[in-house]
């Protein structure tokens, strides 16, 4: 049931798999730039709350986005800004959520990597690990209850979010229900500060899928070119009918947790192994070598990104703020479910004090 | 013809199942074997691939119909106990409560907590989860407390675009019953007057309702009136009605299955005593289960809630305040 | 050209302040947006604060080695108009505050009184709660809105805990009062049950000696003055005061308010209740000088004109229920005032006369003196009423 794939060797030499690559690299590139900004701006004050970067998982994330199509279902998580540029999420969208605008998905009611467009099946994440992978396999058995086929769910998972109950009862449930889901684990060798020798034992975490009766793919997360090949292949096999998909990606975390973390507990060693390597020179060295695409272009490509990049955050800093006046403080849909303020909550801003006597 | 509370909810599932091709079941045992309480009897065979059996992950199984109403289907989800809904907890409060808030979908779905004690069931077996449930924003909960309300209350839980904590008593599964199935109803969201008095007002919901009433025959007989106001959801809490009740009578007992430390009891004084303190003529009281796990012994158990006879008790003490 | 502040960025969901480790740049250096500028370390990781635009490093403010709060202004860039918009940063207009200090934060030890008091166990309704004592809220609220006081209960019956009375008890007594003939209270039995109500909180006492009229009578009819004893006895009660005005002090907590000038009231019957007309520094006038004032004052009072300056702000009241023909009362002191003086009616008695051995008719009356218990006690109002009754034995004094 194991299967070996993804390496690089195997990559379709045909016309259409240049422009896959060509594409995938420009995403992995604005990624980059945009994060880059992401950093900068919370390091000069001007995001709230935290920012967490997808550094050296560009690879992996575009793969995995570029694999599905329209209409399939995905459920990214913190270190997937690649792919979800590559699901279709305006550029514009990560500042907004970011910096709180109004104007964002989200409104400022939850900000950073907590964004989504659900009717799109663009799955909102909320921090809890691995509590995604059952909502992937919902909404893939409403398409398959509503007579849908050839639709696939693709959720998004680190090694540390291995060990939770949530994976296990997803992970079966899929396998179970034989959904179509496809689950990337990256295993980017720290969940926080915590090493996997700490977060599990078994050798490999693609050993886990034969318990599941899943099938299992592994690859080399720093390899654009190989996990194409390897998401395009899961991504197939799980359409085609094959049942969960598990993926597992080697790489390295090139960043902190997050930008308030300097990771000065990572071991220096790793920056050495294959799986140190930055993917995104390591995807212009073979975009190059393939004759996939020229100096020049590489040049003018960053150079565009980092212009849209800009400009994007500039628009998103002049934006409106939410107003806590102009929010309607109702978390129920239907508005009389809801009930009026009392006492001393109904003097919240934007409220009419209420009864009190 | 007679109809138990449990067939109601039986009778409403299958006519949600029905009427609305967008409904499916899915819980542990719901499937051939219609449930551990038979809730689902039948309905897998009369309704094929639309009542399924769930593996024991009530953290899947939640998060499962989230991606399902997400997707436009209002799922029903049917927890073996509500005692082991504290393993869904985190898809509950979480996933399912925040969804709208944060991204505008709605999240139609009804998780069925099959609730309180029956005599023997112990620790695990009869909990009452409403008032924590309640405390998060983005959750309905429901509490029939008639056979009546087991079946109008759940079609209207299903029809409504967000999602539902719908609290059955087990107790009354089979215990009460009723000559027909209602043909109109009150709508979610009101209280109902059980029975009317002018000495106390006796807040109730769930099983406590039929202990209310059955305190309040007990006091007749003493001459005094006791007026029972079933709260038939607790979230959201008609607080009008036991306003106006109050008004009436000046004395209020508010009784809850569940513990007593905060929740819905203590959120029913809160709001009279803060929003009508003028209203009492006595100092507001509760009665609730005591604070410790259930007791398995019928002994035990019958001591651990409150019963007609604590309420009667509680209500001559207040009385004579 | 716009100024815009470099802050202590956020650096971690629970980080508060950081350090500079040290600075990247000088003031006057140019800096692009995006460019590291300032090494600070916070408890978790070292960093960097960067540029928020491209600019001139105009002041650096903050200081290597010390720790900042987030949000502080660690110093200014200079930069273009067009920068400051493109980067949607907000120029600081006034002179900048100085980087502040991070305040330190001090360990506060808690205090016996930060502590929360257990609260009383059992029933609510306190233990000693009897009768009308204890009212609920909802009896509150519906005495308000009826316009009733707890002394209005005063012939209820409770049947509530301890005989309190409950809201069911205190609507019945409503309906009960509904079958007999009511008609409204003037303002002024109002005004006065008002005044008695409060004043009637005290725990109120009553001395009484009697008083030989004689000195008086003879005096009135020798000096040619109309006064009447109220008017002496006004005299007297402001002379003995103003040699020892303790007694008028009043008691708020557990502080006495000594007054601060001898002004005298007394008690005028006007239809339906009483006015009390003032008369100002008293121990300073003779008789033949106040009897002027106190007849006008008398007239205004009896057709209830009397001006603001003769009401209020007496220190003690002087009645004298001998007008109604009376010898002896207990009156109750005004509810600001520890003292009331009273004078009975006037009337020929017996009196063993030592030298002649017999009995002789003597003119007598009863003085009284009501006060508040809290202020004095039975020896000091004895002493005061004696002293008031030794100035009355010496009208040409007065």
């Amino acid at each position: 049931m194991l299967r070996e794939t993804g390496s690089a060797q195997a990559a379709l030499a045909d016309a259409s798999f240049q422009e896959l690559c060509r594409r995938a690299y420009r995403f992995m590139l604005l990624a980059r730039l945009a994060e880059d900004k992401l950093a900068s701006l919370y390091r000069a004050g001007k995001i709230h709350g935290g920012v967490f970067l997808g550094r050296g998982q560009e690879a992996l994330s575009v793969a995995g986005a570029m694999a599905l199509r329209p209409g399939d279902i995905y459920a990214p998580l913190i270190r997937d800004a690649a792919g979800r540029l590559a699901f279709g999420e305006p550029l514009i969208d990560l500042f907004r959520t970011y910096l709180g605008s109004r104007l964002g998905p989200m409104r400022g009611r939850d900000g950073n990597v907590h964004r989504g467009d659900p009717r799109r099946g663009y799955l909102a994440m909320i921090s809890h690990l691995g509590a995604m992978i059952a909502v992937v396999n919902g909404a893939l058995f409403a398409r398959r209850y509503r007579g849908q086929t050839g639709v696939v769910g693709l959720a998004s998972l680190g090694d540390g979010g291995t060990s939770t109950g949530a994976f296990h009862e997803g992970i079966n449930q899929a396998a179970v229900e034989r959904l179509p889901l496809v689950l990337v684990i990256a295993n980017n060798q720290y969940a926080y500060s915590t090493p996997t020798s700490r977060q599990f034992a078994c050798k490999d975490l693609a050993d886990k899928a034969p318990g599941y009766g899943v099938e299992a793919h592994r690859v080399d997360g720093t390899d654009l070119l190989a996990c194409l090949t390897c998401l395009h292949e899961a991504v197939s096999r799980a359409r085609a009918g094959g049942g969960p998909q598990l993926v597992v990606a080697q790489l390295l975390r090139l960043s902190g947790h997050g930008e308030h973390d300097d990771g000065a507990y990572m071991d220096p060693r790793l920056r050495e192994l294959p799986l140190g390597r930055d993917c995104l020179p390591l995807a212009e060295k073979q975009l190059l070598q393939r004759g996939y695409v020229t100096t020049e272009e590489l040049h003018r490509w960053r150079s565009e990104a980092q212009q849209t990049v800009e400009s994007t955050a500039a628009r998103v800093q002049q934006e409106p703020a939410p107003d806590p006046l102009l929010e309607d403080w109702c978390a129920l849909s239907c508005r009389d479910m809801a009930e009026a303020p009392h006492g001393w909550e109904s003097l919240a801003p934007g409220a009419k004090p209420g009864a009190l006597v | 013809m007679s109809i138990t509370y449990l067939e109601a909810i039986r009778a409403a599932q299958a006519r949600a199942l029905a009427e609305d091709p967008r409904v499916f079941i899915y819980g542990q045992d719901v499937g051939a074997f219609g449930g551990a309480f038979k809730a689902t009897k039948n309905l897998a065979r009369e309704f094929p691939g639309r009542v399924i059996d769930a593996p024991i992950s009530e953290d899947a199984i939640v998060g499962f119909a989230v991606g399902a109403a997400i997707e436009g289907l209002r799922p029903i989800v049917e927890m073996q106990f509500a005692d082991f809904s504290s393993v869904a907890f985190n898809q509950i409060v979480n996933q399912a409560a925040t969804l709208y808030w944060r991204t505008g979908v709605p999240c139609p779905i009804v998780i069925r907590l099959p609730s309180g004690g029956t005599s023997g069931s112990g620790p695990f077996h009869s909990q009452s989860l409403e008032a924590v449930y309640a405390h998060f924003p983005g959750l309905v909960v429901v509490t029939p407390a008639t056979v009546e309300d087991a079946y109008s209350l759940l079609l209207e839980s299903v029809a409504l675009d967000d999602p539902v904590i719908f609290c059955e008593h087990k107790f009354l599964y089979y215990h009460l019953k009723a000559d027909s199935l209602p043909t109109e109803a009150l709508p979610l969201g009101k209280a109902r007057i059980a029975r009317e008095g002018r000495d106390l007002t006796v807040v109730a919901y769930s099983a406590m309702v039929h202990e209310a009433l059955a305190a309040a025959e007990e006091l007749q007989a003493e001459g005094w009136e006791l007026e029972v106001v079933d709260l038939r959801s607790v979230k959201p809490l008609d607080t009008d009605t036991v306003m106006a009740s109050v008004a009436r009578t000046g004395r209020l007992l508010c009784v809850g299955e569940a513990w007593p430390w905060g929740g819905v009891t203590a959120e029913v004084v809160a709001r009279v005593v803060s929003e009508g303190l003028s209203l009492l003529d006595a100092p507001p009281q509760r009665l609730n289960a005591k604070d410790t796990p259930i007791p398995y012994h019928p002994n035990l158990w019958a001591a651990h809630r409150p019963t007609a006879r604590t309420i009667a008790v509680a209500a001559r003490q207040l009385l004579q305040l | 050209m716009p100024e815009i502040p470099i802050i202590m960025p956020q650096l971690g969901e629970s980080i508060a302040e950081a350090m500079i480790v040290t600075f990247l740049v000088r003031e006057g250096d140019r800096v692009e947006a995006d460019q590291d500028i300032i090494e600070v370390e916070t408890n978790k990781a070292a960093m960097n604060v960067t540029a928020p635009c491209r600019g001139v490093v105009q002041r650096l403010l903050a200081k290597a080695g010390e720790s900042y709060p987030v949000g502080a202004v660690l110093g200014y860039l200079d930069v273009t108009a067009e920068e400051a918009a493109r980067a949607g940063l907000q120029p600081v207009q006034a002179g900048p505050a100085p980087c502040t200090a991070p305040p330190t934060a001090q360990p506060v030890t808690p205090t016996a009184t930060d502590r929360v008091q257990p609260t009383v166990r059992g029933l609510p309704v306190p233990a000693h709660a009897t009768g009308a004592s204890y009212m609920s809220p909802r009896m509150k609220a519906r005495m308000a809105e009826l316009g009733l006081h707890a002394a209005d209960l005063a012939g209820v019956a409770g049947s509530g805990a301890g005989g309190r009375v409950t809201i069911q008890d205190f609507e019945r007594f409503l309906a009960s009062l509904e079958q007999h003939r009511i008609t409204p209270a003037s303002p002024m039995r109002v005004s006065v049950a008002d005044a008695m109500r409060r004043s009637w909180t005290r725990p109120l006492a009553t001395v009484g000696l009697p008083l030989r009229l004689d000195p008086i009578l003879a005096h009135r009819k020798r000096s040619g003055l109309k006064a009447s004893p109220t008017l002496y006895a006004i005299r007297a009660l402001a002379l003995a005061l103003s040699e020892n005005s303790a007694p008028a002090g009043r008691l708020v907590g557990n502080r006495i308010v000594h007054p601060r000038s001898i002004d005298i009231g007394w008690a005028v019957e006007v239809e339906d209740g009483v006015l009390v007309p003032v008369v100002r520094q008293v121990d300073q006038r003779r008789l033949a000088e106040l009897l002027p004032q106190y007849e006008q004052l008398v007239e205004l009072a009896r057709q209830r004109r009397l001006p603001a300056e003769a009401s209020g702000g007496s220190i003690a009241t002087v009645t004298n229920f001998g007008t109604f023909g009376l010898t002896w009362a207990t009156p109750i002191p005004l509810p600001e005032q520890t003292l009331v003086l009273g004078v009975g009616a006037g009337r020929r008695v017996p009196h063993w006369s030592h030298s002649r051995q017999q009995f002789v008719p003597v003119w007598e009356a009863n003085l009284t003196l009501s006060f508040d218990h809290r202020v004095l006690d039975g020896g000091a109002a004895g002493r005061l009423l004696t002293r008031v009754a030794e100035w009355l034995g010496q009208p040409e004094k007065l």
